[in-house]
């Protein structure tokens, strides 16, 4: 067997491969094509779980909704939480940017691959807060339902429909669906998140466990 | 002055690409991943450049940001072709050169090293690249015993391809 690599090793170093030589314009062309590395990828999906949560309070019906809050009478527990949420945000943005810039590609491999990992644990942290941060609203909003004494008061423009509903069926209906909605979007959202990152970063993790594997 | 480093940059690389192809042909399977890949270590290799400071080799530092795109950057095609034509392709045995016996190792052993997982093949790289266990395992980041536990490992997985 070692022969046989010697002659391996023998033939390839003589080897011209079979390729066209790329020419000084060839190379020179390629040097200003964007990359495409992961790296580049985590960085754009990070931003992107940054800023998305934040857009979703620009649209019109999340704008209703804060009406909904403040007549449930829940809005200065849940202005308290999103004061919580931005100072832990900013905090999560300063440790991504901070092990982002760590990454080089002239490390070694090992290291290489742990700092990307690192990085990317930073993000998987602020999306776990996110959530959790969702689910406490949701939480905070059916104890708000729950301790209200008039819930149709909370629909307006559903109070003539409301008439005939008993108070207690209200609040049941009220609070499931909030129950439901939070469930759905703290699921869908998490899916989204775990299966970007599991497709991205598969191949880097089992290189990454193969190299340290080695040095127990 | 860019203008005199980026000139700089594709001269050394015009004349080192034999080793950007070779890791590139070991580690994928048709053309169009092959100049993709190509395309991505040269991107890494320009960005990391203002850093190289030329106390070490080109080709030397070129080995290191090859490989770590190769295992590491690089996003594989999904997309997988036949192999066996684009290989017997690259690796052309000339004839002329070994006798039938040798040929046909040859050959096997080529077949053999491309079915190696990511990290395996990078030590056969190096290795086949002449580089002593010192620079393998900086490269690496793993110990020089563990590169030569690895490599002995390897040995006896290419036998067992080879010989099934």
């Amino acid at each position: 067997m070692t022969d046989e690599l010697e002659l391996l090793k023998k033939d390839w170093q003589k080897k011209e491969f079979n390729v066209p030589k790329l020419s000084y314009e060839d190379i020179h062309k390629m040097i200003w094509k964007k990359s495409s590395s992961i790296v580049k990828w985590i960085l754009i999906i990070s931003i992107l779980e940054f800023v998305l949560p934040q857009l979703l309070y620009l649209l019109p019906s999340m704008r209703e909704g804060m009406e909904i809050y403040k007549n449930i009478g829940v809005s200065k527990y849940l202005f308290g939480i999103s004061i919580l949420t931005y100072s832990v945000a900013i905090y999560f943005i300063f440790q991504f940017y901070r092990r982002f810039k760590e990454i080089s590609v002239l490390d070694n491999s090992k290291n290489l691959m742990r700092k990307i990992i690192k990085t990317r644990r930073t993000v998987k942290h602020y999306v776990i807060f996110s959530l959790s941060m969702i689910m406490v609203t949701i939480i905070i909003m059916i104890i708000g339902v729950y301790l209200n004494d008039n819930i149709a008061l909370a629909f307006p423009e559903l109070k003539e429909g409301l008439k005939n509903v008993s108070q207690e069926k209200l609040k049941i209906t009220v609070m499931l669906s909030i129950g439901i909605f939070g469930v759905i979007l703290t699921l869908f959202m998490g899916g989204i998140y775990f299966l970007l990152y599991g497709l991205l970063l598969r191949k880097l993790k089992k290189n990454y466990s193969e190299l340290r594997q080695l040095e127990i | 002055m860019n203008k005199e480093l980026e000139h700089k940059f594709v001269t050394e690389l015009q004349d080192n690409q034999n080793i950007v192809h070779k890791v590139c042909t070991l580690y994928t399977n048709d053309r169009d991943s092959h100049n993709d890949l190509f395309q991505e270590i040269t991107i890494q290799l320009w960005k990391a450049y203002p850093k190289f400071r030329g106390d070490a080799k080109f080709s030397t530092w070129m080995y290191r940001v090859a490989l770590n795109t190769a295992i590491t950057l690089y996003r594989k095609n999904k997309k997988r072709i036949d192999t066996a034509n684009y290989d017997s392709i690259i690796f052309k045995v000339k004839a002329d050169e070994y006798d039938e016996t040798e040929e046909l190792q040859l050959k096997l052993m080529y077949k053999a090293v491309k079915q190696l997982g990511d990290v395996d093949k990078a030590l056969v790289f190096l290795y086949l690249e002449d580089k002593n266990y010192t620079e393998i395992s900086d490269t690496l980041g793993i110990s020089e015993v563990n590169a030569r536990v690895k490599m002995n490992r390897i040995k006896t997985k290419l036998k067992t391809i080879l010989n099934p």
